[in-house]
């Protein structure tokens, strides 16, 4: 193996680490031992007392403070020699460009979330630095090598998208107690603290079409006139765990093959007990923990009496639970109310949703969840495994150092596994070749410059699209905008619409304008043909180019360049980023918020845009 | 780039659209206020299936698409209140190829949704109630239910 690995190698190379958490621990420390002298840590993130049982470089001093940089400072304790560049900050802001990733041999990736992970291997796809990606679950891990034109980029294959359930499922016939907790984030959870604005698909009506019963129901969760907390928290408990499942019973079809839910009434389950001196201790304690009343730390759970997590509560317990819960939130964080969403470490958010999940789940004869397992279910927490993140940062070192010797033939991508296959838990796998349908890896997109504030649509129609390109009834899109379709089929309202755009100029369509640095994608209806443009925006066209249009390769933006294709996307970047101005990120930031997703954001070539995304 | 698979689909579903489709129905990108064409949302028009009770309706349906198109299924929405035993009171279509969990698998074209979504309408699924007044209707008193179904299509008219 490496044990004759080229000191030289390790020694002079420099190396992006992304992520300081649970596998970058471990890898920060498995690096400099190895020898690796010049490193970059980026994280965005901040200690948590829940990291110390894993992220052994970070102590509980540390708390509160950068992941980066206590990364760094502990490391440089017992190797002094080192050098280490932490910073505390999203990979995704602009700072961090293709000319940043340029200056590296290798980035090495330990996230969590694939957002960041594509937006690296677009990084590492644009500047031409080879990509080692990494995750692990639990028992489970994997080590992954990606390098342009050689190997699968991270996005060849689909990555699996996390879980939804049918909406039927969770609103009428749970059967799971995920089916309960899903139910009580976003229904319950939402209505009463959430945006009520926002239209929610799991609105139970009692009646389709009766007018005065929605409105009653969308007034319903607001606070009335005069009410008490604790009167608006028996009202909505009455609600959503009786009145809904009497209603739901009605629907009789549904019941025929499932068990009948129960409806809950606070008066059945408290009987003639005064609930009101249930809490009366809570004048005494209100006191006491007056101080301790802010932000995540604010219990319901203690002020009712219950202490132990991962114990199983009554029904009972739950009930007050809920009601607590929901008195503290009136009370105690009323100027959050209508804005919240549901966070696995706001402590009172995870209290409301277990007490009302569980009560759910009683109606519908589904086991209930201890608050310990129903947060993880409701985070989607799978708990971490020290040794896994030790296992797969040492499998990073030494796909690295094969990498770093330019032996991409022993590359492996190696799984780690949770039983023994063929007496081993490592397995490793040769390398695939690129998907040559991938998306983002196998491309080859074309560049179009142009002046965008005099060339108009109907321009790039006729005298790229189709005359440039052949194509004969062409498309043209912006992301899912459709900017223009060509063809009989078009209807008259939509072709309305298409005409209306056609003599605007390129920097003035909404809702995003095409501008430097913007692609967009031109196909043809009949052919099967799609290829990606990408805007440049220039204004001294000489005479011969009246058109002030001029569409070629990517070595339109380095024309000095002999290897063009393997920097493409980098020299598009480099040139892009110089011309953007002030004015430009003000058009791309609103063209993002007018599409309103995150999408957007990564849609775009990401020189330009990574510039406004800290905006 | 990130989306791109379905934007990608969704430009091929669009294409294939284009080209060929059942007579009488309708579907393009929902367009916006300010002139947008907006390919994750298709505006539809859904006509009652000759010799049913639903026959001279035209039907608006909207397909909200996402980012994890096709993996998977897109909502189905008719207008809120929309008089039907499996559409709940929102409007969303209660339909087993819709359902990630049953029927809904990656290769299901836009044509088979809508297609799908014409014959649920004269064969409602007793087995997944998704509203109360329809589905009791239904079960309860078929002469009502028909005369509300026939009232509903002729507040659909043919679209001009």
């Amino acid at each position: 193996m490496s044990a004759m690995a080229d000191r030289g190698v390790i020694e002079n190379s420099k190396v992006l680490m992304v992520g300081a958490g649970g596998i970058g621990c471990e890898l920060l420390k498995t690096l400099v031992l190895t020898g690796f002298k010049h490193i970059h840590v980026i994280d965005m993130d901040t200690i948590e007392v829940s990291n110390l049982n894993r992220q052994f470089l970070f102590r509980k001093r540390h708390v509160g403070m950068s992941k980066a940089q206590v990364a760094r400072e502990a490391v440089l304790r017992f190797r002094p020699d080192v050098e280490i560049v932490a910073h505390h900050a999203n990979v995704k802001s602009s700072q961090f460009n293709v000319e940043y990733f340029q200056q590296f041999s290798i980035v090495l990736n330990g996230l969590d979330n694939l957002d960041a992970r594509r937006h690296v291997n677009r990084l590492c796809l644009a500047a031409d630095v080879p990509l080692v990606e990494s995750g692990t679950t639990g028992y489970l891990g994997q080590v992954t090598v990606h390098v342009k034109g050689r190997t699968e980029c991270y996005e060849c294959q689909p990555k699996p998208a996390p879980k939804t359930y049918p909406v039927c499922t969770i609103t009428s016939t749970p059967s799971k107690p995920v089916h309960c907790i899903v139910w009580a984030k976003d229904l319950p959870f939402l209505k009463l603290f959430g945006d009520k604005t926002l239209s929610n698909d799991l609105d139970v009506r009692t009646s389709g079409a009766e007018t005065s019963n929605e409105q009653e129901e969308a007034s319903f969760f607001d606070l009335q006139k005069d009410e008490t907390s604790k009167a608006y928290a028996a009202r909505v408990f009455d609600r959503l765990f009786g009145q809904n499942i009497e209603i739901a019973l009605k629907n009789e079809g549904a019941w025929k093959e499932r068990r009948k839910p129960t409806p809950l009434f606070i008066a059945d389950i408290f009987g003639s007990e005064d609930k009101h001196e249930e809490n009366g201790s809570e004048n005494g304690s209100a006191l006491e923990n007056k101080s301790k009343d802010e932000g995540s730390a604010l219990s319901a759970m203690t002020k009712v009496g219950l202490k132990n997590p991962q114990e199983m509560w009554s029904v009972k317990e739950n009930a007050k639970l809920f009601l607590e819960s929901v008195r503290l939130f009136l009370d105690k964080r009323k100027q959050e109310i209508g804005k919240l969403t549901f966070d696995k470490d706001d402590q009172l958010a995870v209290e409301f949703v277990t007490a009302a999940a569980n009560l759910r789940a009683h109606s519908f004869g589904i086991p209930m969840q201890t608050l310990f397992d129903a947060k993880g279910i409701a985070g989607n927490i799978i708990h971490a495994i020290a040794t896994t993140n030790a296992i797969i940062a040492g499998l990073i070192v030494l796909e690295a150092i094969k990498l770093l010797e330019k032996n991409l033939e022993a590359c492996r991508m190696t799984y780690c596994l949770e039983h023994a296959s063929r007496k081993l838990l490592l397995m490793p796998c040769e390398m695939d070749v690129p998907n040559p349908k991938c998306y983002v890896c196998s491309q080859t997109p074309l560049v179009l410059e142009v002046n965008t504030s005099t060339v108009t649509l109907r321009d790039v129609v006729e005298k790229i699209a189709r005359k440039k390109l052949a194509a004969s009834f062409p498309t043209i899109m912006q992301g899912y905008n459709v900017l223009c379709e060509t063809g009989d089929d078009i209807d008259p309202h939509s072709a309305a619409i298409y005409e209306a755009k056609l003599d605007m100029k390129l920097d003035s369509l909404t809702p995003v304008p095409i501008v430097d640095g913007v692609e967009i994608t031109i196909e043809d209806l009949q052919q099967d043909f799609s290829c990606s443009v990408y805007v440049k925006h220039r204004e001294d066209f000489s005479e011969e180019e009246a058109d002030e249009m001029r569409l070629g390769g990517l070595d339109l933006l380095t024309p000095a360049d002999t290897q063009a294709t393997a920097k493409t996307e980098a020299a598009l970047k480099s040139s892009s980023a110089e011309i953007v101005d002030g004015d430009e990120d003000t058009v791309m930031i609103d063209g993002v918020s007018a599409l309103g997703t995150k999408r957007k954001l990564e849609e775009e070539p990401q020189g330009p845009v990574q510039k406004k995304m800290k905006v | 780039m990130s989306g791109g698979i379905a934007r990608g689909r969704l430009a091929e579903e669009r294409k294939a659209w284009r080209k060929n489709h059942p007579h009488g129905f309708v579907a393009r990108p929902d367009s916006g206020a300010d002139g947008s064409m907006n390919l994750m949302i298709w505006q539809c028009i859904l006509p009652g299936k000759v010799g049913t009770d639903w026959e001279g309706g035209f039907f608006p349906l909207a397909i909200h698409f996402s980012e994890d198109y096709p993996s998977k299924p897109p909502k189905c929405k008719f207008p809120a209140s929309f008089f039907h035993p499996n559409v709940y009171p929102s409007g969303t279509v209660c339909l087993s190829i819709l359902n990630e969990d049953s029927g809904w698998r990656p290769a299901i074209t836009v044509k088979q949704i809508l297609v799908g979504i014409q014959e649920l309408l004269d064969a409602p699924n007793p087995a997944d109630p998704a509203q109360t007044e329809a589905y009791q209707l239904f079960i309860q008193d078929p002469e009502e239910y028909k005369r509300r179904v026939k009232q509903q299509a002729k507040n659909y008219p043919p679209p001009v």
